[in-house]
């Protein structure tokens, strides 16, 4: 038992002598320099965003993409309106793989009577690479037979469209990397219009709170509520078909969300007993807001931003390929995918090379933005990942 | 009271709390009808339960909630009522206020030197060398040095962040600190270090101290006078010793005779007194109020408790 009711005092306990309460060491003393360098809250979501391979992997393909998309359209040779009336619908040909028997330019016609593969204006010379099947139809020799469609088409010698051309006769490559740059921009403006506006508006309702936040809250409700496809053919009757109106459909309600978002962080944060300290010390209310308030917040705002940029690709795809996109002949990676879908069967890869380029640019934002908010997660600070 | 020299006057204030609408509305009176003067240069310690308005009146005093009714005055000025850009200046100035977490009152995003230097930034004070001589004085001055000025708070102690919390507030001179628990968060050991450091500042400084706590070792080594406080109502206010020598208000008693002794041989012997409102006071015919019943030793009591108190006195 530790605690005996009537068990006296130990006796060395009686006895202590007054030098024992003497104070040990000098109360002025500083305290010692930390050893460590000072690591910041951005340093330290860089050092945890390095360690993660995955983001570290889908920040370069988007680095890289964006560069492609810079610098592609410039250097193929064509311009992306360049139309040719001979070489319509050619397959991909690319010079080193075409060696390969990938990419090299060749097709197969079916259903071809035998005889004309000698007459050189239906087929010119050299067009012919083989003759896959030989059958008999009614009475006439038919074959099965792949072509240099270059050769076929007449195209002359040395030509190269690396993803072919569309109906027209244009170079998907240009188009394709020229429609990257358009969607990515439409992206970029939409999401840094909608952080914007949403990051004003959320810190209003949610530092001013009460019946401002009430009337703020509500009136973004009634804007949400509105179906964004008729509020996108409502631009595009007002403003024409074009980069603006689809910028303005993906703002309309698009910065809602943020909106909300910040809110909730100032919700948060507002009553955090450094906001009071700073305003006893007579801080200004735009001080505390931007200063004090809005840092904490911006872990949240970037992930979800990062987030948005895909949406608002594929938002922008989905309104081109329902035909609400921009005005033809810029293309976008959603026109070229609508234009592509039309000859799906016959020429697969016009919608092969855009499908593919969406499909990575959207799986390395999102892989990129998990990266982005596991970085920013104020509960792993200082975490190894 | 007149002959002593108020720096801070609180007359009757109140600061009630609603909620709901309508049928589901609900009042809590945090703070309910207190008055009481603090003179310069002393430690005012305000103590109570928890949830008993000590940390409300500290912050409706500078002015973090509007008072629901009542006066504050400072040197003369009135500092509750409807707020203008210059009165808000006048508060700031003079009064500056510690908190009782040191985690949650630093900014996580802020280095010690933004955070310290916020204060002379907000007064003008635009020379950055000006700016980092001054922060590092004052941090000096706490105990920190030169090279804890580029850290963030979150690699600190936590009597460190304190310290840095009372930097803060001392750099901007202010003539009262309202210093809301900044111990209670501390361990023991941190505890003595924090109150020596407040100590010495205000003797330096000529500071006045608002001390609010729960802890009432800490308030009785450090008050001069003390206001206890029960459910948002000032129950007695008297002179640090005169309040522990000899309490009048039964609650008062209550609240002293919870006080752990570090004797284990009285601590055996030590009895609790219970305080029941209903039980101890009968305020049904006579209405209570505050009662000067010795100088300086102020009692809430009604008329008949006050013979009572005058006849135990002698």
């Amino acid at each position: 038992m530790i605690y005996e009711k009537n068990r006296p005092l130990p006796e060395e306990l009686n006895n202590l002598s007054d030098e024992l309460f003497a104070p040990t060491g000098s109360e002025t003393a500083s305290d010692e320099a930390f050893k460590t360098e000072p690591v910041g809250f951005y340093r330290d979501a860089l050092n945890r965003l390095r360690k993660s391979k995955v983001s570290v992997a889908s920040f370069w393909i988007i680095v890289v993409i964006i560069l492609l998309a810079l610098i592609v359209p410039e250097i193929t040779g064509y311009s992306y309106t360049q139309q040719s009336v001979k070489g319509k619908n050619l397959p991909p040909k690319i010079p080193y793989l075409e060696k390969l028997g990938v990419c090299d330019g060749t097709q197969v016609l079916t259903n071809r009577k035998k005889s004309s593969l000698d007459d050189p204006k239906r087929f010119p010379e050299g067009s012919v690479v083989e003759i896959l099947k030989e059958y008999d139809v009614n009475g006439v020799a038919v074959v099965d037979v792949r072509v240099d469609a270059y050769a076929y088409a007449g195209v002359p010698e040395g030509e190269y469209h690396w993803f072919g051309t569309d109906y027209l006769g244009r170079d998907l490559l240009t188009r394709l990397f020229r429609g990257a740059r358009i969607s990515l921009l439409i992206a970029f403006i939409s999401v840094v219009t909608n952080v914007i506006i949403g990051v004003i508006y959320g810190s209003i309702a949610g530092y001013y709170g009460g019946k401002i936040d009430m009337f703020l809250t509500h009136f973004a409700e009634v804007l949400d509520g509105l179906p964004y496809i008729v509020v996108t053919i409502l631009f595009m009757i007002l403003f024409g078909s074009g980069m603006f109106s689809i910028i303005l459909a993906l703002t309309v309600t698009g910065w809602i969300g943020t909106a909300r978002l910040t809110r909730a962080q100032f919700y948060r944060f507002k009553g955090r007993e450094y906001v009071l300290a700073a305003r006893t010390l007579g801080v200004p209310d735009r001080k505390l807001i931007f200063r004090h308030i809005l840092p904490n917040t911006v872990g949240p705002l970037i992930t979800r931003a990062m987030i948005a940029i895909p949406g608002a690709i594929f938002s922008e795809s989905f309104l081109a390929y329902i035909g609400l996109g921009i005005k033809p002949p810029e293309p976008s990676i959603g026109t070229l995918l609508s234009v592509g879908q039309d000859v799906l069967l016959q020429y697969p890869t016009q919608t092969l090379f855009p499908a593919v380029l969406i499909s990575v640019l959207m799986i390395a934002f999102n892989l990129f933005s998990n990266g982005l908010r596991d970085a920013m997660d104020p509960t792993r600070r200082g975490e190894d990942v | 009271m007149a002959e002593h020299d108020n720096i801070l006057e609180v007359r009757n204030l109140c600061q009630h709390f609603t909620t709901g609408r309508g049928r589901h509305r609900m009042t809590v009176k945090a703070v309910d009808d207190v008055s009481f003067d603090v003179r310069r240069a002393e430690t005012f310690g305000l103590v109570g339960e928890s949830g008993c308005g000590k940390t409300t009146t500290g912050r409706t005093i500078i002015r973090l909630y509007d008072p629901t009714s009542g006066t504050v005055h400072f040197g003369g000025r009135e500092i509750s009522g409807p707020m203008t850009a210059e009165k808000r200046r006048y508060l700031t100035d003079n009064i500056a206020m510690i908190f009782q977490d040191p985690i949650e009152s630093l900014n996580p995003r802020m280095t010690i030197e933004e955070i310290v230097g916020e204060g002379l930034r907000m007064r003008g004070v635009k020379d950055k060398n000006e700016l980092h001589r001054q922060v590092i004085e004052m941090l000096y001055k706490v105990g920190l040095t030169e090279e804890h000025a580029t850290r963030y708070p979150h690699e600190f102690s936590g009597g460190q962040r304190q310290r840095v919390g009372i930097a803060r507030a001392m750099i901007i001179r202010p003539q009262m600190i309202i210093a809301d628990e900044p111990v209670s968060a501390l361990d023991v050991s941190i505890q003595a270090q924090v109150i020596n450091l407040l100590n010495d500042l205000k003797a330096e400084m000529g500071l006045t101290i608002l001390f609010i706590a729960h802890n009432l070792s800490v308030v009785k080594y450090f008050s001069d006078r003390i206001g206890v406080m029960y459910y948002g109502k000032m129950m007695e206010v008297a002179r640090s010793e005169d309040l522990y020598a000899k309490p009048l208000h039964p609650y008062t008693r209550a609240l002293l005779s919870a006080i752990p002794e570090p004797n284990p041989i009285t601590e055996r012997h030590r009895k609790r007194i219970d305080y029941v409102p209903e039980r101890d006071h009968d305020y049904s015919v006579e209405k209570p109020s505050m009662v000067e019943v010795e100088p300086d030793h102020f009692v809430y009591c009604s008329p008949s408790e006050l013979r009572e108190i005058r006849r135990q006195l002698g």
